[in-house]
């Protein structure tokens, strides 16, 4: 086929070919430099999104707004169905309500008695979702607190109720949770009644597997997941949400927090808990060096010629 | 004054721009941090293998949709630095490694783009088969590279969920940008606003 461009054009083809390679060989080289020296480049990466997505933060409340608008004007059709719920729920939790505040002041009592000084590790900031991953395949929101209030990477967050994720990646003004639904988390959690250890790995559905259950026959439906800690990066004890079984016999977790509505966050200050890598002087009292005694080890022949 | 014929490139261009602006805005908007669902009924989902757990719907990659819709339609109103911008740019933003999928979408965009006048009289569905096999291979190229450097994926199920609506909403994205755009594929001899022959 003859060229398409006018004769003075002709020089476009090729120059544009030259230009689109190395275009791609670039894209290719930050891909090669990504994966040779990822956290650099994802320091950049947190920068650039911290500088870009702020600015939207203005176009998309009105958004959000609207779209929670026509979430709750469809709940008016069953208006009155829902008054009487909430009725009845106000009335339990009036009685709740009761118990709590009685155990409150036994709490208080207990606490003045004993002089307890509370773990300070469980102080937390607020933040609020300001953005979607954006993608289907990873699950993480942005916040709108970040390396300026202190966020470090690897901290636990949660809603009002359950664990939602934990930091991954720090930007000065904005800070990524990782969900618990995203492909890559990995959680270790307790079963509660049974105190079984499994891992809560997430795989891009709503309700994430569990794995690495020791014996899964003492696993009930509706048994209450919280995290464990082990591994020392998660605080222990944090609601995660309730066991539910599908029908091929496998585990999943129904979780607490509500990721319908994320809306505020809190992310929970951890301080690496103190590490204890000596014996400890305490235990037995210093020994002087004895003369003669040497530490036999399994070692070469030699070393016990020299010792007789 | 601006030339009018420069008027209307740039407009086209930056309509692109705007239509991917739109796109990623929408998809950052927070509604649901929950995986999507899937738009059937419940009855039908009760019958799904477990690997297709219920609300794990991946949806359409609309950014490469839209991109290859108007690569097609027309070439100059979607230039290659700019389909690489907006790429690296979703990259970026979405949390994928970057510069992968943008070098993959820009080698197969520019492998759709050499073709497009040679293959004008091809009938539409002519034009959808290439543009699926285009698309299947770039999701295949994404995969084995990542596999090669032993980066973590998600299931195959899903990615190849995701590759097929991508490809079955192209016919009626393309309708779309037909009749409400007028951005219709050029006729064979058909000239531009310069009176070059696209």
């Amino acid at each position: 086929m003859a060229r398409d461009h006018n004769s003075d054009m002709d020089y476009r083809g090729p120059v544009r070919r030259v230009l689109v390679t190395v275009l791609a060989l670039l894209l290719t080289l930050l891909f090669l430099v990504w994966r040779i020296d990822s956290p650099r480049v994802e320091r950049l990466r947190n920068a650039f999104v911290d500088r870009v997505v702020p600015p939207m933060d203005w176009a998309m409340a009105p958004v959000t707004k609207v779209a929670g608008m026509i979430g709750s004007f469809q709940s008016y059709a069953r208006i009155y169905e829902q008054n009487q719920e909430l009725r009845r729920e106000l009335q339990q939790m009036k009685a709740w309500k009761e118990a709590a505040v009685q155990l409150e002041q036994q709490n208080a009592k207990l606490l003045a008695q004993n002089q307890v000084r509370l773990d300070p590790k469980r102080t937390s900031v607020s933040g609020v979702v300001m953005a979607d991953s954006g993608s289907p395949f990873r699950q993480s929101v942005l916040l709108n607190v970040g390396a300026r209030d202190g966020i470090v990477d690897g901290w636990a967050t949660m809603d009002g109720l359950g664990l939602v994720g934990r930091i991954s990646g720090v930007g000065q003004n904005t800070a990524r949770v990782l969900l618990l639904t995203d492909a890559s988390s990995r959680i270790p959690v307790t079963i509660q009644p049974s105190g079984q250890k499994a891992m809560l790995m997430g795989d891009n559905s709503a309700a994430p597997p569990l794995d690495f259950i020791e014996t899964p026959e003492q696993i009930r439906p509706d048994d209450r997941v919280i995290s464990s800690g082990d591994g020392g990066v998660f605080p222990a004890g944090i609601l995660v949400g309730t066991v539910v079984k599908t029908k091929d016999n496998r585990f999943r977790v129904r979780l607490a927090a509500d990721y319908d509505r994320l809306d505020f966050v809190r992310v929970l200050r951890s301080h690496p808990s103190e590490q204890i890598n000596e014996a400890g002087a305490l235990i037995p009292p210093p020994v002087a060096p004895q003369p003669g005694f040497t530490f036999r080890l399994p070692g070469p022949a030699g070393a016990e010629g020299g010792d007789g | 004054m601006v030339d009018p014929r420069t008027a209307t490139l740039w407009g086209y261009r930056s309509l692109f721009l705007g239509l991917v602006a739109v796109i990623l805005f929408l998809r950052l908007l927070p509604l649901s941090a929950l995986p999507d669902a899937w738009p059937l009924p419940e009855g039908m989902l009760a019958h799904f293998p477990d690997w297709l757990y219920p609300q794990d719907w991946p949806g359409a990659d609309m950014l490469l949709c839209l991109t290859i819709v108007w690569v097609q339609r027309r070439p100059d109103f979607s230039p290659a630095l700019m389909v690489a911008g907006v790429f690296l740019l979703e990259d970026l933003l979405t949390f994928r490694p970057p510069g992968l999928w943008a070098a993959i979408v820009l080698i197969g965009t520019e492998f759709l783009r050499q073709r497009e006048n040679s293959t004008r009289d091809l009938p539409f569905w002519g034009e959808w088969a290439m543009v699926a096999a285009v698309i299947a291979a770039m999701t295949l190229a994404n995969r084995l590279i990542l596999a090669l450097f032993m980066v973590p994926q998600v299931a195959l199920g899903q990615a190849v969920l995701y590759m097929v609506t991508t490809i079955v909403i192209y016919p009626g994205l393309a309708m779309v940008m037909q009749y409400v755009l007028g951005l219709h594929r050029a006729a064979p001899g058909e000239v531009d606003t310069w009176g070059r022959r696209l």
